[in-house]
Order: C-alpha cells, then sequence, then structure tokens
C-alpha cells in the first residue's frame, strides 16, 4: 500500500520514527523560537513583574530534567480513566517547545542586548512604535548574533526528541528498542537510527554555518 | 548663499499646509502664531542628579537656535525632551501646538514632525542607505516603495551623495554616515529639525560637508535646535545662541549680541575656553 507497501513492517515503523522525530523536531523548534521571542522581548522590555516572570520561566525549565518535564504534561494531559495521556505527541511537543523556549530565550535576549540602544532611540525618532522598532530595527540585527546559538539549540532539540519515546511517542529511538525485541537482539536498529540522527543533524549544522557566513556583515 | 539654489529643502509653509490638511478636526488655531517649540519651567532629574533647572525657551517657526555649554549641562536633555525620549519632570514643553505632559499624546505622532541627527550618526547597519532612508516614510507614513524611494534618491541627491545609495553605511566616511543620517530625517517631512553635536565625532576635514547641508537647511527655513560648538556655524547661521551650565539656561541672545558682548560672567569665562583654539 502506498509509498512504502513493498517494504517490510520494521522499515515501515522505522520511517514512522524518522517522520515522528522530524515532526517533534519542526514543531518544537517553531513554537519554541516565537515562545523564545516573546518571552526575550518581555524580558528586556517588560515591566518589573513580567521581567521576573520570565526569568522564574527560564530558570525553572532550565533547571528541571527535560524527561521529569515531558512525564508531567503526559500526566496531565491523561484522561481520568488513564493515568497517562492517550496523545503522547501532544504532550511531547508541548513539552519540548516550552523546555527549548526557555533556551530560546536567553538566547535572544542576548541578541537584542548586543544591539546598541542608540539604535532604537534613533528607530523611535523616526516616529516607529516600539514593535517596529523591533522587528525592523532590534532583531534583524540581533538575528546574526543570534543564529549560532540558536543553530546548536535546534541540534539538540533533535537529540533531545530521543526522550519523547519515555512518554510512548514512537520516536527513533523507541522504534529502535521495538524492532531490537522483535529481532531478538539485534543491535543494527541502534545503529541505523545513529545514522538517521546525523542525516537532521549534519545538515543542520551545515546550514547554521552557511546562514552565518550570509548573514554577516562588518560592523 | 549658493546652496540655497542647489538644496531646495521644502519650505516651512507648504509644511504646514500640509499639515493643516493632515490633521483636519483637530482643532488648534493658534497654531499659526505660536511659536513652534515653548519650553517653560523644564526640570529633568536622574535620581538626585538635576539635569535641567527650571529650563525656558522658545523657538519660532524658521528660527535656528544653537545651543552651546559644557559636557554635562544638560544640552542633549534639553533636545531629548523636546521629542520625549526625556520626559520633563515639571514644567510643560509644548511642540507646534502638542502638550508633551498630555497623557494622550501620541509620541509616534509627534516625533514624525521631529527629525533628529545624533553624534554618532545611528544608521541602520543592517540596511543599505536608500533602506535606511526609505523605512520610516513606508512604515510611518505609509508611502508606497516608489514613492518613498522616490523622495529617498531626491534627498540623497540634496546632501550630495545619490552615488551611495546602495552602499552599507560603514562603507561610508563618517561625513557622508551624518549626511545620509540628515537626509533619513529629513524624508519623515519634519517640521523640527534637532541636532545633536552632529560634528563632534568627525575628522575636521568632514566637518564642512555636514555643515553646509545644515546651512542650506536654515536657509530654507527649517525649524532647528542644534547643540554644536561650531562657533562659525553659530555666526553665519543662527537666530540666537542659547548657553547652558548645569542644567539651566546662562544667557541668551543674538549671535552678534552673543559673542561680541556676553552679559554674564559665565558665559564670557566658557567663550574663553572655546574660542582660544
Ligand atoms: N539617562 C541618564 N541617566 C542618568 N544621568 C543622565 C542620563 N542622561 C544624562 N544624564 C546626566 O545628565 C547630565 C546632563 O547630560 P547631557 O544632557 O547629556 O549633557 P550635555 O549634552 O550638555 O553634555 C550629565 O551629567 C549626565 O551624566
Ligand atoms: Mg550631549
Amino acid at each position: 500500500m502506498g509509498l512504502f507497501g513493498g517494504l517490510d513492517a520494521n522499515s515501515q515503523l522505522f520511517i514512522q520514527g524518522y517522520f515522528t522525530t522530524i515532526t517533534l523536531t519542526v514543531a518544537a523548534l517553531g513554537s519554541a523560537l516565537v515562545i523564545g521571542t516573546v518571552a526575550a522581548s518581555a524580558r528586556v522590555w517588560g515591566g518589573p513583574v513580567v521581567q521576573s516572570f520570565v526569568r522564574g520561566y527560564v530558570e525553572f525549565f532550565r533547571n528541571t530534567p527535560l524527561l521529569v518535564q515531558l512525564l508531567f504534561y503526559a500526566v496531565l494531559l491523561a484522561p481520568a480513566n488513564l493515568n497517562i495521556t492517550r496523545d503522547p505527541m501532544v504532550a511531547a511537543i508541548i513539552g519540548l517547545s516550552i523546555y527549548t523556549g526557555a533556551y530560546v530565550t536567553e538566547v535572544v535576549r542576548s541578541g537584542i542586548i548586543s544591539v546598541d540602544p542608540r539604535q532604537i532611540e534613533a528607530a523611535r525618532s523616526l516616529g516607529l512604535s516600539q514593535l517596529e522598532a523591533l522587528r525592523f530595527v532590534v532583531l534583524p540585527q540581533a538575528i546574526r548574533t543570534v543564529i549560532p546559538p540558536l543553530g546548536n539549540l535546534s541540534i539538540a532539540l533533535v537529540k533531545n526528541t530521543a526522550i519523547a519515546g519515555g512518554i510512548a511517542a514512537t520516536d527513533l529511538l523507541k522504534v529502535a528498542g521495538i524492532i531490537e525485541s522483535r529481532t531478538g537482539g539485534d543491535f543494527t536498529p541502534y545503529i541505523a537510527i545513529l545514522v538517521a540522527y546525523w542525516t537532521l543533524t549534519l545538515p543542520l549544522a551545515w546550514a547554521v554555518s552557511r546562514l552565518e557566513r550570509r548573514l554577516a556583515f562588518a560592523r | 548663499m549658493g546652496f540655497r539654489a542647489l538644496l531646495a529643502f521644502p519650505a516651512p509653509m507648504n509644511q504646514d499646509a500640509r499639515t493643516d490638511i493632515g490633521s483636519a478636526g483637530v482643532s488648534r488655531p493658534d497654531t499659526a502664531v505660536r511659536p513652534m517649540i515653548e519650553a517653560r519651567g523644564v526640570d529633568k532629574r536622574f535620581g538626585s542628579f538635576q539635569a535641567l533647572r527650571r529650563v525656558s525657551l522658545e523657538v519660532g517657526r524658521g528660527e535656528v537656535v544653537v545651543v552651546i555649554g559644557p559636557s554635562g549641562s544638560g544640552k542633549s536633555t534639553l533636545l531629548r525632551c523636546v521629542n520625549r525620549l526625556e520626559t520633563a519632570d515639571s514644567g510643560e514643553i509644548v511642540v507646534d501646538g502638542r502638550k508633551l505632559s498630555d497623557p494622550r499624546l501620541d509620541v509616534n505622532e509627534l516625533r514624525r514632525e521631529i527629525g533628529v541627527v545624533f553624534q554618532s550618526f545611528n544608521l541602520f547597519p543592517h540596511m543599505t542607505v536608500l533602506q535606511n532612508l526609505m523605512l520610516a516614510p513606508m512604515r510611518v507614513r505609509k508611502l508606497d516603495r516608489a514613492a518613498a524611494e522616490a523622495r529617498a534618491r531626491k534627498l540623497l541627491d540634496k546632501v550630495g551623495i545619490p552615488e551611495k545609495s546602495d552602499a552599507r553605511p560603514t562603507q561610508l566616511s563618517g561625513g557622508q554616515q551624518q549626511r545620509v543620517a540628515i537626509a533619513r530625517a529629513l524624508c519623515m517631512e519634519p517640521k523640527i529639525m534637532l541636532f545633536d553635536e552632529p560634528t563632534s565625532a568627525l575628522d575636521p576635514e568632514m566637518i564642512k560637508e555636514v555643515l553646509d547641508v545644515m546651512m542650506a537647511l536654515a536657509h530654507d527655513g527649517m525649524t532647528m535646535m542644534v547643540v554644536s560648538h561650531e562657533m562659525g556655524f553659530a555666526r553665519e547661521v543662527a537666530d540666537r545662541v542659547v548657553f547652558m551650565d548645569q542644567g539651566e539656561i546662562v544667557e541668551v541672545g543674538t549671535p552678534a549680541e552673543f559673542f561680541q558682548d556676553p552679559e554674564q560672567e559665565r558665559t564670557k569665562r566658557f567663550l574663553n575656553t572655546i574660542l582660544r583654539h
């Protein structure tokens, strides 16, 4: 059936795991970037209450094990008659987003404060609002500082998706375990997923270094 | 002056007409007779430090006022209060009929009418020269790309660097950067231009090219407040010179009165220190 119809059950499972890992990474990275940008802006420009709230968020989620956080969402989202969620992907995406978002917040914050505050004054003096100054003047400059550490965070995120297996999501690592038990202790699935992770992380690392060069400008 | 023909900046009369149409419904019947900038008894403190003490000053429409004074005397703070980069603690500032203490004041709308040129240029390094000039007209004045570009190219022409439109700010000399900064401010067609030591960061050979642009602007009727120690500029262009010291306005006079016959002892001492070299 379909594209993978000719493959055996293990290969199909493997491909499913591969796409689960990609889905987790893409979805969590997207939301972590949104969370991080908003939280970092609030951390830099918000009032004292907002600022300490964001600080609390960052410190809490950076200093708690990711697996514990994921299990927490898995139980929190569980229906009344179960003690674990029926939808581990949702729990995993939420967990990975909020966790990675805390790191993104710190990275974006350092990017924002690396931009000369006089740039904002110049933009505001032209009549741009604070948000417009942020969008057109600060963030485009902050991006350049932020790309390398964000690239590293993305690579870390790919690797962290492996922890999602701990809450029953069928990601690559989980799949390797299933196949291993089916084939009776065969080690090859682990080698296969190793290569599969590389197909995600190595192009990412390459893309980051390319982007870094393209965005570079003399200050 | 010869610049005048070369550099025809929009005359203030036209600007008034434009704004009156643009702000139909908001009645400011007295704008035509009131000064462009009125500061009355302005105080500004930073913590316990008093940066401005009961500063009162009027700048008329089309008037050029040069502000001088030692470092730390509050010159920048005064300029920054006029476009609300700083908020006065007490006293009142009225700009083109707008009370800056009014809680309903739209600061973005106020700032559209006030161009600012900083000592450190503050061009946006991630944009080309043309993009620097087009950003605010497009985002704030809602001009379309073609209109913003036409306006930007016209102003680059006027400040004498049309060929640099696609350069990055960092590829320009200081004098060129400052002229771009002036053009960027003028792209918003402001009614007032504030200059905060526009030539202090420049190598001596580049000062004249920037002052020439400012002089042309003054001759074409722009209302200007200029913090500068370029005494040649003050003598030639200023309608009045203001001397500030320790947050206070010590003396105000026409350049002739001011330089030949200052009244205050503090003014005399300061003029001696700067005119010596
Ligand atoms: N944001 C600020 N916070 C604290 N002190 C300030 C701030 N801005 C200016 N000052 C102080 O106010 C005084 C006047 O500053 P300024 O207006 O920049 O003087 P000038 O432009 O005449 O050199 C200085 O002593 C300066 O240190
Ligand atoms: Mg100053």
